[in-house]
């Protein structure tokens, strides 16, 4: 059975480990990467059309950057600042989630609820990314299909929840992954807070 | 300077433009203050643009500058708030007052339901005075909050507010015509036009065009920079 972090010596749990696990050179450039990837999934899947015309058209090279450059919040688009502080939030976290994912691989046995949380996280972003009050965001292709896609204006932040729950799911994500890794050891030092 | 004083301003400066735009073709002449570039860009047979001529634009008249954005707004949809206030300007600035490019506007109401008497009632103002659409967009724009959640009747009673408060228009007879009806054939142009081309319920939806060919389509958060490299004009 899994757990939830209600405690002050469970986010320093989680705080320790992600700090020990990210120190580690590597980790930390995987997660950097992860990250990355992630956001421009995230930007990237809501104009596939334009990222397909960048990538393929006759442009000048400066032009084909501008384009790609252009869709992430705070380097061009027209996000609200909450919301593209939201999706860059959520990138980070994917990153250091996944960067958690792989060092419990290399190191540890994982459990499936452990590692879940990191794919719904990933996919809650998608779907949160955009404003899916205006159609902007994959959520509403998605609910289009089972002719819902009218729900999302229902909701009172116009989408955005979807990236918040995104958040939630992987900061639990990450304290269930701290959590399989109590009692152990990050190059020497333990896990758990001292 | 707001955002509807900007738009009020530039659709002043560029009424030449503006006053050509009713699609009689009577006045397709450059606004004045604008170059446009010799050798038009011309506009290819493109769903987006099906009945392009009888709508609201800036800049030099559609097909004859080398750029063209077409734009899918919806009044409701707070995306296209924040395009507006954002890029709008500097796509003014830079791509329509040196004839670089057309913006044209198309209503496309498919987000919040007040936003389809809002297109209605933007149709009807666009027959009256082709100029003063840009104020009302703006006006929905800034005040989105205040239309929410109201009905057909409340959106029609509010326009007619700002219209005589804020306008020259004679607003009774003008919302008058939106709720009745009368521009049904000019809201459902556009939103057959959004549908064929592709736009589905996102809004912004922009379709770019470069000397005669289609470029591809954009959606949602949309920066200048964007559409600027996209264009290459």
């Amino acid at each position: 059975m899994v757990g939830l972090p209600t405690r002050g010596g469970d986010w320093r749990l989680l705080g320790r480990t992600l700090r020990l696990v990210l120190a580690i050179p590597g980790y930390a450039l995987f997660g950097a990467v992860v990250a990355a990837l992630a956001l421009s999934l995230f930007v990237f899947s809501q104009n596939l059309a334009l990222v397909s015309f960048a990538l393929q058209a006759p442009l000048a090279p400066g032009d084909r950057i501008d384009i790609l450059l252009g869709l992430y919040p705070f380097l061009g688009t027209s996000f609200e600042p909450a919301t593209g502080a939201l999706l860059v939030v959520v990138a980070l976290l994917v990153g250091a989630d996944i960067a958690l994912v792989a060092y419990h691989l290399r190191e540890h046995d994982l459990r499936a609820a452990e590692s879940g949380g990191s794919v719904v996280g990933v996919v809650l972003g998608v779907l949160g990314a955009g404003c899916a009050a205006c159609g902007s965001a994959v959520l509403v292709g998605v609910l289009s299909l089972v002719g819902a896609g009218g729900l999302v204006t229902a909701l009172p932040l116009e989408g955005l929840e979807f990236t918040l729950l995104a958040v939630l799911v992987l900061v639990l994500s990450m304290y269930w992954l701290a959590e399989g890794m109590r009692g152990g050891e990050v190059r020497g030092c333990p896990v758990d807070p001292p | 300077m707001d955002r509807r004083t900007f738009l009020a301003t530039t659709a002043a400066g560029l009424g030449g433009g503006l006053a050509g735009c009713t699609g009689s073709g009577e006045d397709g002449t450059t606004a004045p203050g604008t170059t446009s570039p010799p050798g038009g860009g011309g506009l290819p047979d493109h769903a987006a643009v099906d009945g392009i001529q009888t709508q609201p634009y800036l800049g030099p008249p559609p097909g004859e500058a080398p750029g063209t954005i077409v734009a899918f707004e919806d009044p409701s949809c707070p995306t296209c708030a924040a395009f507006d206030f954002r890029v709008v300007p500097e796509i003014t600035s830079n791509l329509v007052e040196p004839g670089r490019a057309t913006f044209v506007l198309r209503g496309y109401p498919v987000i919040y339901p007040w936003g389809e008497p809002a297109s209605h009632a933007l149709e009807a103002v666009y027959e009256a005075d082709a100029a003063a659409v840009w104020d009302l967009l703006a006006h929905y724009f800034d005040v989105q909050r205040e239309y929410e959640g109201t009905d057909p009747a409340g959106v029609y009673d509010m326009t007619e507010t700002f219209l005589a408060e804020e306008t020259d228009l004679d607003a009774t007879a003008v919302v008058d015509r939106a709720r009745a009806g009368g521009v049904e054939d000019a809201v459902r142009t556009d939103l057959d036009a959004g549908k064929a081309a592709g736009a589905g319920r996102t809004t912004p939806h922009l379709f770019l065009f470069s000397d005669g060919e289609y470029l591809t389509k954009a959606a949602g958060s949309i920066s200048y920079r964007v559409i600027e490299s996209t264009l290459g004009v």
